[in-house]
């Protein structure tokens, strides 16, 4: 989906809006121009009508007044009046009649005889003239109109009151009148203009033009292209014609016998809602524009800028800083929006402090435990002048990968290794707990020290999805004669310091450990002289870093190796001083990877303080009380506990009778029992040893003891019985001797 | 080690005393091949015996598996430190320790 940004999706909208809101605007306006300017015009229309409606009805009862004054003047000279003389002023003034009343409202002297004896008070047009009998006014013009006494005649009247009491009346008929006032009106309409391009139109009653801008004064209306019903098109309303060509809207009046028609063009009533609607137009767009822009504006600095602002600080915080705030204050919205985003924040933090503070609590519970793994006392063994050692791990994290670990074979052999897992942390850490576990099994088994590696691993490729591997470098000291037999696999080169010379033992590496299946290690030696010093190592030695990206290397190691250590605990100062010049190299710089240090010191002198006790006799069941008598001679001596001493009367019983049943069968040999004891824990160790078949009475199954009588075998419950009953016991087959050994706390 | 026998009949007691090993065992495992026809009732009395080997084991499961076939064996008096013997060899599972 194509997302779009909130301003151009407000810009859309907006436009719609403004585009809407113009077009409806623009329709309102156009009507109401319009309606307007049909107002206006009509308006105009109906004015310019009655201006000169008005100046023909001035005219006209102007010119009748004028004639009835004079008549008046005539009438009041001479009183006695006849009929002769009121013709003769018909003639001279071109009028209709003469009619007199007298006080009482009858007309008592009339140019035409039937008027004679008429009461003008019996017909409404004629009673308005009874005003003039009350004095209060001395003259009156009427309207062209019919009259009451036969309304199919059209007169327009004036009278004047007379001296002699009562008035005269004087009508005139269109004809005669409008001969009188035609210049007036032809001169009231000859410039009148409605509007820019309209005017006015005068015709008399029989549809002849009186007055036309036009100069078509004397024909017919229907040259202008105006025709007029009266049924069907009432007086002062509009109508739309075509006036010489040209569309018009159109009114007229009929007043005094004339018809006013004035005319209008549509174009020019249309002209000025069209100018009226451009005007608005133009202003609207500016107005429109104007407020899109400030909306758009405003859009954008309170709320696009606002929101990418946070979204810049979120993005901040989602990059891991937490210590970012949101800070957006440009109003009340954003104002909270930022302190829930803050709270937030901080909740977040609160909880990963609370996380983290348990795995710490964790990883340092990991890290007792894979402390407690490594052998930590030093000197393990206190006793021996003949060899001593001491090894240290510094971890880069709470738990790590190295390892480092010894433990003696035998009392001629010591095992020692150092080592290394790929990785680092708790991954590396269970790795290396597996690795260390895995080695030992195979060494206390009695295999020599390339069937360790081989067999270790295969254990260690097997279900190692990890794909972590072990570098390890792995010695047996052989105590008598100085010999190392070691495997390196794939591990840094240990250093020998010998005479105070420091020089690295580079012989050819093994595959690491864990990286493939059934590789075959090989078995190297090295022979160590007495007061010589074996230096084994990780690669967190080397590999230190300081703060200039230098590396520790293997020219530092050698130089501060190449001392006389010669002394009492020769083996610790060596590794803390290794320590010392790694801390000086590395200064303030982090400790990148786990530190592991062994450091291994032959003295060549023998380990004759077993103060052992032997005894050799042939290996027959005839010997066993001599034998025993002699085991018990030295567990007295050392003051064992009736109870041990009993359960290693029976072992030592089982083990001679073994020997002297099967060593040499069917000839016959000798056998060496040797005793002697060991501190911390006290316990006796006793050793036999035959030249006969090799053979390891440990590798024979465990008799079942949950069997019925009936089932079980007679034999294997010897070995059964010693293996459960002393602490420790181990075969090896070296020089062609068959070894045993058990050891048990006295 | 001494090997005291009493009863009559059907019925035979035998308690030890001393060491019951490699050498001596022979010696009691010739005694019960003696007495072992006939016998319905065997009863070891272990009150003086302070010592046994697998020797000794061997001697009395299968003293055992004899009296399985014709009659009861029951054992009497076991010192703790051949019951721990015992235990660990699973033999009281087989043996009728009262």
């Amino acid at each position: 989906m194509n997302k779009k940004t909130i301003s151009s999706t407000f810009l859309h909208w907006l436009l719609l809006i403004v585009a809407v809101a113009f077009a409806v605007s623009m329709a309102f306006s156009w009507l109401m121009q319009t309606r307007t300017s049909q107002r206006s015009a009509v308006n105009l229309l109906r004015l310019n009508i009655q201006d000169v409606q008005k100046d023909v009805m001035d005219a006209s009862d102007a010119n009748l007044l004028k004639i009835t004054r004079n008549v008046a003047v005539q009438l009041n000279a001479n009183p006695g009046v006849n009929e002769a003389v009121m013709e003769a002023l018909l003639e001279l003034y071109d009028i209709a009649e003469i009619n007199i009343i007298d006080e009482t409202g009858i007309i008592t002297a009339s140019t035409c005889e039937d008027y004679l004896g008429y009461d003008m008070r019996s017909g409404k047009q004629s009673a308005e003239f009874m005003i003039l009998l009350t004095g209060s006014q001395q003259e009156l013009v009427q309207n062209y109109q019919p009259i009451s006494y036969d309304s199919s005649t059209m007169r327009k009247y004036a009278a004047v009151c007379l001296n002699r009491g009562g008035f005269v009346q004087v009508a005139y008929d269109a004809e005669s009148f409008h001969k009188d006032i035609s210049l007036q009106v032809i001169g009231a309409t000859r410039n009148r203009h409605v509007g820019e391009g309209g005017g006015i139109i005068i015709a008399d009653e029989d549809w002849i033009i009186v007055s036309d801008r036009n100069k078509n004064e004397g024909k017919n209306l229907s040259i202008t292209g105006i025709m007029i019903d009266r049924d069907t098109m009432p007086e002062g309303k509009v109508f739309q014609t075509l006036v010489y060509g040209e569309p018009c809207s159109c009114m007229y009046v009929l007043t005094e016998g004339y018809y006013i028609i004035a005319t209008m063009p549509r174009n020019e009533i249309v002209l000025q809602r069209d100018h009226s609607v451009r005007i608005t137009a133009i202003l609207e767009v500016v107005i429109f524009l104007a407020l899109f822009a400030e909306i758009f504006w405003l859009v954008r600095k309170l709320v696009v800028n606002s929101i990418n602002k946070v979204n810049s600080s979120l993005s901040k915080i989602t990059g891991g800083d937490l210590e970012e705030t949101v800070d957006v204050r440009s109003n009340v919205e954003f104002s909270s929006l930022s302190d829930d985003i803050n709270a937030t924040v901080s909740t977040l933090k609160q909880y990963i402090a609370a996380a983290s503070a348990k795995i710490d609590q964790e990883l340092a519970f990991a890290k007792n435990i894979q402390q407690s793994a490594l052998p930590s006392v030093f000197p393990p063994y206190p006793d021996r002048t003949d060899f001593n050692h001491f090894a240290s791990m510094d971890t880069a994290k709470e738990v790590g990968g190295d390892f480092y670990d010894f433990y003696l074979l035998d009392e001629k052999r010591l095992a020692f290794l150092v080592a290394d897992v790929s990785g680092k942390g708790i991954p590396a850490a269970m790795f290396m707990m597996t690795g260390k576990t895995v080695l030992r099994d195979y060494a206390e088994r009695g295999d020599g020290i390339a069937d360790i590696f081989t067999n270790s691993n295969n254990k260690l490729c097997d279900g190692n999805d990890a794909e972590m591997f072990i570098t390890a470098w792995m010695g047996f000291l052989e105590t008598d004669t100085g010999l190392v037999r070691f495997v390196n696999a794939g591990h840094n080169p240990p250093v020998l310091i010998r005479n105070g010379q420091a020089s690295f033992i580079t012989q050819k590496a093994n595959l690491t450990l864990a990286a493939m299946e059934n590789v075959r290690y090989r078995e190297q030696i090295l022979n160590l002289e007495p007061e010589d010093l074996l230096f084994l190592y990780t690669d967190g030695v080397t590999e230190a870093t300081n703060s200039s990206e230098e590396l520790y290397g293997n020219d530092r190691l050698l130089q501060v190796l190449s001392a006389d250590f010669s002394g009492e605990n020769a083996c610790e100062r060596v590794c803390r001083q290794v320590k010392r010049s790694l801390d000086d190299f590395v200064g303030d710089a982090p400790q990148f990877d786990d530190i592991t240090m062994l450091c291994l010191y032959y003295s060549g002198k023998k380990a004759d303080n077993r103060n052992a006790a032997e005894l050799t006799v042939e290996a027959s069941v005839d010997n066993l009380a001599s034998v025993l008598a002699f085991v018990d001679e030295q567990l007295e001596k050392a003051e064992c506990s009736p109870k041990s001493q009993m359960q290693i009367d029976v072992a030592v019983e089982e083990l001679f009778v073994n020997i002297a049943s099967y060593a040499y069968a069917p000839s016959k040999g000798d056998a060496v029992i040797s005793v002697y004891f060991e501190n911390e824990p006290k316990q006796a160790v006793i050793e036999f040893r035959d030249k006969g078949f090799p053979f390891d009475p440990l590798k024979k199954d465990d008799p079942d003891v949950t069997l019925s009588a009936e089932d079980r075998a007679i034999g294997g419950l010897g070995i059964f019985m010693v293996k459960k009953s002393m602490d420790d016991i181990f075969y090896r087959r070296e020089d062609g001797q068959n070894i045993l050994t058990i050891k048990k706390q006295i | 080690m001494n090997i005291i026998k009493s009863g009559e009949g059907s019925a035979l007691n035998i308690a030890l005393e001393g060491r019951l090993d490699t050498t001596t065992a022979p010696q009691l495992d010739g005694e019960i091949k003696a007495s072992v026809d006939g016998l319905t009732e065997l009863t070891f009395d272990l009150a003086g015996l302070d010592y046994i080997s697998s020797a000794g084991l061997r001697v009395l499961l299968s003293a055992q598996k004899a009296m399985n076939r014709q009659g009861q064996m029951v054992i009497r008096n076991v010192k703790p430190e051949i019951m721990e013997i015992f235990e660990v060899t699973g033999f009281v599972d087989i043996l009728t320790i009262e």
